[in-house]
C-alpha cells in the first residue's frame, strides 16, 4: 500500500515539522546575570515631570535648549509651548511659538484670560504608543521613561496616530518615530533634563518620586494638579499645576 | 481660531495607506465571490468565479507594496514577523497576509491545475515555468480532479475568514484608536469588511465588463445579474453601517462633536457628504434596484450595473480616503485642521498611487495569456441584435 | 499514482518553506530581545549614549566666575548661563575656543521682556515704545544692553537671594491680564491687597510733593515675588541704577529726566574718599522722599 505509506509518512514529516516550530516558536532568552557595564540602577529610579503653568513666561527656552540637546531637525517638535488668549466674549484663541527661532509675538486680541502652557511627552504609564506599536520598538523603561528603539522602528507611523497628545513625529531625518526621551542621557547623569535646566522660571519640574524629599513628592503631595485627557485612560506621567479647561 | 499641535502638521498616514486598505478590500470581495461560487454553490457566478480568484491572488501580491512605499525603513519590514508585538492590531498583518497569501496561491494552484496541465504539455519556457508549479505532477485524472475539487472547496471555505480577518483587522486598527475621535468606533471593524466586499465585487464586474468589451466577448446575462443582486444587498449592508456610525457620534454629541461636525461640514463636504453618501452611494442604490427589480433589457441592465460598479469602486474609495485622510486632518487639539494633498512625483505620491493600482490589471492581463481566466468565454455573435 | 500525490507534494513543500521560515525567524531575533518585555533589552542602555550638550551653571562658574557672581546677585540670578548663551559643551572641550552665542540686539531680550498679555503680570515686561518714552530714550533701536548689562541688568546693591521680606505687593496686571486702563478704581468687592501707603503714609504722602510723583514706588523698590504672599525687596542705592534713567547718552531723547555724567558729577561734588562711595541717594533724598529715607553722612552743600 505505497500511496497510504506515502501519505503517512508525508504528515508524519509535518509533525516532526510543527512540533520544531512550536519549540522554537519563543524569543531565545539571554543568558541569565548578563547586566549591562555600566553603575546606573534602573530600578532605584521613577522619575515624573511636572509643569507649573502659572510660572510660565513663554520665552521658549525650553524650546531652544531640547532642540540643541537632541539635534531635533526643524519642523518637528519634542516639546513646545503654547499659548491660550481668552478674550472678553470668552472665545478662546491658541497658538504655539513654532516658527522664527520661537517667539511669541503681540497679538490684539482684547484678553482677558491668558496663559502659556508647556508641553511634552507625558510618558504615560499606560502609554497607547507601546502597546500598537507592532514590532516592539516602543517601550517604556522601568525608571518611567517612555523610549524608542531605534534600531528596530521601522517608521510606520502607528504610534504617532495613537498618542493622544501629538507628542510623537516622524523625523524627517531618520524617518523613524522620535519624541521626548525625557533627556534619559542626562537624567541618568544625575543631570535634569535640557528643558528643566533652561528654564529661568521654575516653570518645568523634574524628579525623582523615589526621594520622597524631592520637589516633585513633595509638589505632587501637596499641590492640587492635573493631568492631560485623563479619560483616555493613559495615565500621563506629566503632571500640569493651574491647568485651565480650555487645555486639551 | 484654527490651532494644530505643532507636529501634526504633517500627515503621516498618506495616500499609501488609503491604496492599502482599498487592494485589501478588493482582494477579500474578489474572493468571497469566489467562495460564493465554490463553497456555497452558487453556480450562476461560475463565468466569473475563476476570474475573481485569479483577481484576488493579484492584488493580494500587490497589497505590501503601498506599506512598503510608506514604511520609513523598509528593509526592516520582516521585523514585523520577527519580533511581533500582538497587542498592536498591526503586527497581525505579517501573519495573516502570509497565510492568507498561502492559502490564495494554494487554491488558485487546485483550481486552475486543468488549464495549466493544459499549458504545460507544451514546449518552450513558459511550459517548463508551468510544470516547475504543477511541481512536475501532470496527473489530471478523474479522481484527482475530485480531490482538487474537495481541497480547493475547503480552502474557500478556510478563506472566508481569513478574508475578513485579511480586511478587517485594519478596520481594527483605525477602531481601536481611542486617541482618533473620528476612527475611534467599535463599527469600524464591520464597515471595513462589508464595504471591501462591496468594491470587490465592483471592481469584478467592472473588469469583467472591460475584458469583455477589449476581446469581443458576450457577457453572460444570469452571472451579472446576480452580481448586482449581490452588489446591491452588500452595498445596502455598507452604506447602512457607515451611516449608523455618524448617525450615532451626530446623535450622542459628546464634546468632540463640536469639532467632529467642522471636519463634516468644513473639511470633508464634498468628498463625505456630496460624493460618499451622496452621488456614489444614492445613484448606485437606485440603478441596483431597478436592474434587481425591475425587468429591463439586457443592455440597459448591464450599462445600469457597469455604471454603479464604477461608482462604488469611487464610493469605497472614498470612504478610505475620508477615514484616514479626515481623521488626520483634524487635530487632536481638537480645535483645527491640517490639510493634505498628496504629492505627484513623491515615494508616497499619486504617481506611485496609480502605478501600484493599475499594475494588477496588467499582471491579470499577463496571467491570461499563460492560462486562460475566462475559458468559457463566448464571441459576441456580430449580427447586431442583443 | 496516488490522486493524493500532488497535494502531498505540495504541502510537504509549504511545510518545508515554513519550517525554514521559522527557523530564520528565531535567528534573527536580537539577542536581548525580552529580556526585560517586549523590547530589546539592550536599548536603554543604548538610549543613554548620547552627547551631554549643556554642561550647567556650575560648570560655566570654572572659569567665568566673575561674571557669574554678578550674575547671581541680581535680578537674572534665576536665569541658566545657557539660556542666553546657548548649549556648553563644545565651548568646554575646546577650553574656551569655541564662541559662544552672545545676544546683545535687542529682539534677543524682548525674547523674555515683551509685554504680552499670556505672561505673568507680576514678571517685567515691557512695551519698548511705552518704556524708552519714561526713560527718555529717542532712537527705538538703541539695544538694552546701552544701559542694562545682562549679568546685572539692574545693578542690585545687595544680593536678590538674601534681600528683605516684604509682604506681597499687587499690580493691577498681576491679575487683570487684560489692559487696564489707569486709574481704574478698585470696586468694593475687590479682593484686599497692599498698598504703599498702609503701611509708609508719611513716605508716601512726601513723595507725592517731589519731582519723582510720577514714578511707581516698585520701579525703585525692586520688588522680586517668592511665593503668592510674600517677596524680596531691594532699596537699590547703586548709583548705576539711578544713571539707568540720569545718564548723558547720545541716545536721549529731548523730554528725558535730568541727565548727568557719572563720574565727573561725583568727583565735582565729593570732597574727599568717604563722600566718593556715596550713592545718588545720599545727597538728592528731597528729589524722592526725605520721610524715611536714612542718611548716611551728608556731603557739604547737599539739599537734605
Amino acid at each position: 500500500m505505497t500511496r497510504n505509506i506515502s501519505r503517512r509518512d508525508a504528515l508524519k514529516v509535518l509533525g516532526a515539522g510543527s512540533g520544531l516550530l512550536l519549540v522554537h516558536c519563543g524569543p531565545i532568552k539571554p543568558p541569565q546575570g548578563e547586566k549591562e557595564k555600566s553603575d546606573y540602577d534602573w530600578e532605584k529610579h521613577s522619575y515624573a515631570y511636572v509643569v507649573d503653568t502659572t510660572r510660565c513666561i513663554g520665552c521658549c527656552a525650553c524650546m531652544r535648549a531640547c532642540r540643541a540637546e537632541n539635534d531635533v531637525p526643524p519642523g518637528v517638535f519634542r516639546t513646545w509651548v503654547e499659548r491660550y488668549e481668552v478674550d472678553e466674549a470668552g472665545e478662546v484663541r491658541v497658538d504655539a511659538a513654532t516658527h522664527d527661532d520661537f517667539v511669541f509675538g503681540t497679538t490684539d486680541t482684547k484678553v482677558s484670560k491668558a496663559f502659556f502652557v508647556p508641553k511634552l511627552c507625558n510618558h504615560c504609564k499606560k502609554s497607547v504608543c507601546n502597546q500598537v506599536c507592532p514590532v516592539g520598538a516602543a517601550y517604556r523603561t522601568k525608571d518611567g521613561v517612555v523610549l524608542v528603539d531605534h534600531d528596530r522602528c521601522i517608521g510606520c507611523g502607528y504610534c504617532v496616530q495613537a498618542c493622544p497628545y501629538g507628542s510623537r513625529f516622524i523625523s524627517p531625518r531618520t524617518h523613524m518615530a522620535e519624541k521626548c526621551t525625557l533627556c534619559y542621557h542626562r537624567i541618568t547623569r544625575g543631570e535634569k533634563p535640557a528643558c528643566v535646566a533652561s528654564c529661568p522660571k521654575g516653570a518645568r519640574i523634574f524628579g525623582d518620586l523615589r526621594d520622597p524629599q524631592s520637589e516633585i513628592s513633595v509638589i505632587l503631595k501637596q499641590q492640587r494638579f492635573r493631568v492631560l485627557k485623563p479619560e483616555m485612560g493613559t495615565q500621563p506621567n506629566c503632571y500640569y499645576l493651574g491647568l485651565d479647561r480650555e487645555v486639551v | 481660531m484654527d490651532y494644530v499641535f505643532p507636529n501634526e502638521l504633517n500627515v503621516t498616514w498618506t495616500v499609501m495607506i488609503v491604496l492599502y486598505p482599498y487592494i485589501t478590500g478588493l482582494v477579500a470581495g474578489a474572493f468571497i465571490v469566489s467562495s460564493l461560487y465554490h463553497v456555497f454553490g452558487r453556480h450562476e457566478l461560475e463565468p466569473v468565479a475563476r476570474f475573481s480568484l485569479v483577481s484576488a491572488f493579484v492584488f493580494l501580491l500587490f497589497a505590501p507594496l503601498p506599506l512598503l512605499m510608506h514604511l520609513g525603513h523598509p528593509e526592516r519590514a520582516l521585523s514585523i514577523m520577527v519580533t511581533p508585538n500582538f497587542s498592536s492590531a498591526m503586527a497581525g498583518f505579517g501573519f495573516i497576509y502570509n497565510t492568507y497569501l498561502v492559502l490564495v496561491v494554494l487554491e488558485v494552484w487546485f483550481v486552475m491545475r486543468g488549464q495549466f496541465i493544459a499549458r504545460a504539455k507544451g514546449t518552450g519556457p513558459i511550459a517548463f515555468a508551468c510544470r516547475a508549479i504543477l511541481l512536475f505532477n501532470l496527473d489530471e485524472s478523474a479522481e484527482t480532479r475530485r480531490v482538487d475539487h474537495k481541497i480547493a472547496t475547503f480552502l474557500a471555505g478556510l478563506g472566508i475568514p481569513l478574508a475578513c480577518l485579511l480586511h478587517g483587522y485594519v478596520g481594527f486598527l483605525f477602531g481601536s484608536l481611542k486617541a482618533n475621535p473620528w476612527w475611534s468606533t467599535a463599527l469600524m471593524f464591520v464597515i471595513f469588511i462589508f464595504s471591501a466586499i462591496v468594491s470587490g465585487i465592483s471592481v469584478l464586474i467592472f473588469h469583467t465588463f472591460v475584458v469583455a468589451w477589449i476581446n469581443g466577448w458576450e457577457v453572460e446575462e444570469k452571472c451579472i445579474r446576480a452580481l448586482g443582486k449581490y452588489l446591491w444587498g452588500f452595498m445596502i449592508i455598507a452604506v447602512s453601517l457607515e451611516l449608523l456610525e455618524i448617525l450615532s457620534i451626530a446623535y450622542k454629541q459628546t464634546e468632540e462633536w463640536e469639532v467632529l461636525e467642522r471636519l463634516i461640514s468644513e473639511k470633508l463636504f464634498i468628498s463625505y457628504v456630496v460624493l460618499q453618501f451622496g452621488l456614489f452611494s444614492l445613484v448606485p442604490f437606485v440603478f441596483l434596484a431597478i436592474t434587481a427589480l425591475v425587468p429591463l433589457g439586457k443592455r440597459l441592465t448591464h450599462a445600469l450595473i457597469w455604471l454603479a460598479s464604477v461608482m462604488l469602486l469611487m464610493q469605497v474609495l472614498l470612504m478610505r480616503w475620508n477615514v484616514v485622510i479626515g481623521g488626520q486632518l483634524l487635530s487632536k487639539s481638537m480645535r483645527g485642521f491640517t490639510s493634505y494633498f498628496p504629492g505627484l512625483f513623491e515615494r508616497e505620491g499619486l504617481v506611485v498611487a496609480a502605478i501600484i493600482f493599475t499594475a494588477p490589471f496588467l499582471i491579470l492581463w499577463g496571467f491570461n495569456r499563460v492560462v486562460p481566466l475566462f475559458p468559457h468565454a463566448v464571441s459576441k455573435v456580430r449580427t447586431g441584435m442583443n | 499514482m496516488s490522486k493524493y500525490r500532488h497535494a502531498v507534494s505540495v504541502f510537504v513543500v509549504l511545510g518545508v518553506v515554513v519550517i525554514a521560515a521559522a527557523i530564520a525567524r528565531n535567528l534573527a531575533i536580537p539577542d536581548t530581545f525580552g529580556e526585560f518585555g517586549h523590547y530589546r533589552g539592550a536599548a536603554p542602555a543604548q538610549a543613554r549614549e548620547f552627547p551631554l550638550r549643556h554642561v550647567g551653571a556650575d560648570v560655566c562658574a570654572d572659569c567665568h566666575d566673575k561674571q557669574k557672581s554678578l550674575h547671581d546677585k541680581d535680578a537674572h540670578s534665576r536665569v541658566p548661563c545657557e539660556t542666553c548663551h546657548g548649549p556648553g559643551a563644545e565651548h568646554v572641550k575646546a577650553e574656551g575656543d569655541a564662541p559662544m552665542r552672545r545676544p546683545t540686539a535687542k529682539s534677543d531680550c524682548l525674547v523674555c521682556h515683551q509685554r504680552l498679555a499670556a505672561r505673568p503680570g507680576s514678571f517685567p515686561q515691557i512695551d519698548a515704545d511705552v518704556h524708552f518714552a519714561f526713560v527718555g530714550v529717542k532712537d527705538p533701536s538703541t539695544p538694552c544692553v546701552s544701559c542694562h548689562d545682562p549679568h546685572e541688568p539692574l545693578y542690585m546693591d545687595r544680593d536678590v537671594r538674601t534681600a528683605r521680606l516684604h509682604p506681597a505687593i499687587h499690580r493691577c496686571r498681576d491679575c487683570h491680564q487684560g489692559t487696564m486702563a489707569e486709574g481704574t478704581v478698585k470696586p468694593e468687592r475687590h479682593p484686599v491687597t497692599f498698598e504703599c501707603n498702609y503701611c509708609h503714609p508719611a513716605i508716601v504722602a512726601d513723595f507725592a510733593k517731589r519731582t519723582h510723583a510720577h514714578v511707581a514706588c516698585t520701579t525703585c523698590h525692586l520688588y522680586f515675588r517668592e511665593s503668592e504672599y510674600a517677596g524680596r525687596i531691594i532699596r537699590d542705592a547703586d548709583p548705576r541704577f539711578c544713571l539707568l534713567c540720569h545718564r548723558a547718552a547720545p541716545f536721549r531723547s529731548a523730554n528725558a529726566p535730568k541727565t548727568i555724567d557719572w563720574p565727573s558729577h561725583r568727583d565735582k561734588v565729593a570732597s574727599g574718599p568717604t563722600d566718593a562711595k556715596k550713592g545718588c541717594v545720599d545727597c538728592h533724598r528731597d528729589r524722592i522722599h526725605t520721610v524715611g529715607t536714612p542718611v548716611r553722612g551728608a556731603v557739604k552743600g547737599a539739599q537734605l
